[in-house]
């Protein structure tokens, strides 16, 4: 059952995003901070961009801070791991999906154009909780 | 079975003391915004949490909220929301009818665009063109995407990085004045331009 629901969401990852385009780009980052993309590990530098599926890691003093393009803020603080799961965002109707796993540490939240485009359009899964984004600032806390 | 029973349950109770919380704010101009508990341990939730600053404990089956009250935020709580990168900023360039001639107010107004994509690292510049509805629609998408163009090479030949931005042209759907067909408006003659 766990298999298949893997191998749904994988699929449907794929048919929902068939071409990598640019979701987010890093406006500021101290100390151990990261990005990860599939295997690979790259420095969190100012102006780097992300893709949906890129994973946000911090160390114990380690923070990024980032602008999504439906304007979307975060604020990843210290010993950190935050997923940026599903992004999907049409410019021109200015709707999207958007899900995001904190999977450990701190998030900061302001949301933009794609929580206010549907009820729920936005989501936040902890470890024990999904969350439906309903505006627009909040912090999540995950302790390890 | 009852032994595969007992390590779930320990599992969601682990779980459940890991405490994940949510702070719950009023947003930056003051309104007041709200989470919906959807799921909880996997179970389906419809708990919505809409008090402005406050504390709820997650992965319990009624969510608990607080008020902050008096304490406030942690430390930790304060940096992270004070680390959030600044609001983005909209400007709104105006042209002379049926060209892609700045009118000579926004071309002072350029000054105040250059200066806010120079002080935000990392920043992003979407320019969306507009025309009025004078003309053909397929006109006004042409118009509009070069009045797009014209901004961005603008900036462009100012220095700033063309692969940090991005032109579109949206015609005449999006009036900033609603108006009839074939209706000259300055107000819709326009760019705007979005900096992140």
């Amino acid at each position: 059952m766990l298999r298949k629901s893997v191998f749904l969401v994988v699929l449907g990852t794929l048919i929902m995003s068939p071409a990598s385009a640019q979701i987010a780009r890093i406006k500021h980052s101290t100390g151990n901070a990261a990005i990860e993309r599939g295997s690979s590990r790259l420095p969190a530098a100012v102006g780097r961009q992300l893709f949906a599926g890129d994973r946000l890691v911090t160390g114990k003093d380690g923070r990024i801070s980032l602008t999504f393009i439906d304007n979307t803020r975060f604020s990843v603080g210290p010993n950190s791991r935050v997923a940026v799961s599903q992004f999907e965002y049409d410019r021109t109707r200015q709707r999207g999906e958007f899900v995001t796993e904190v999977n450990r540490g701190s998030l900061a939240v302001v949301s933009g154009k794609i929580a206010k485009s549907g009820k729920d359009a936005m989501k936040v899964r902890t470890p024990n909780s999904l969350l439906g984004v309903r505006g627009t600032r909040f912090i999540v806390e995950v302790p390890q | 079975m009852i032994r595969l029973g007992l390590v779930i349950c320990a599992a969601l109770l682990i779980a459940a003391c890991a405490h994940s919380s949510l702070v719950l704010l009023p947003d930056e101009n003051g309104g007041q915004g709200a989470v919906a508990v959807l799921e909880s341990n996997g179970k389906p939730g419809q708990a919505v949490l809409a008090q402005p600053n406050s504390r709820t404990k997650l992965g319990q089956q009624e969510p608990v909220t607080r008020p902050l009250g008096s304490k406030g935020l942690t430390g930790k709580e304060t940096a992270l929301l004070s680390g959030l990168p600044p609001p983005a900023r909209s400007f709104s360039l105006y042209f002379e009818p049926g060209s892609t001639q700045l009118t000579p107010d926004s071309r002072r107004n350029l000054d105040a665009l250059r200066a806010e994509i120079a002080r935000r690292p990392g920043a992003e510049v979407d320019v969306t063109g507009h025309t009025d509805t004078v003309g053909s629609e397929e006109d006004n998408d042409s118009l509009s995407l070069k009045r797009a163009k014209e901004v961005l090479g603008i900036l462009a030949s100012e220095g700033i990085n063309s692969s940090l931005m991005t032109a579109v042209g949206r015609g005449e759907r999006e009036l900033r004045e609603p108006t009839a067909d074939n209706v000259d408006s300055a107000f819709n003659r326009r760019v705007e331009v979005i900096v992140r």
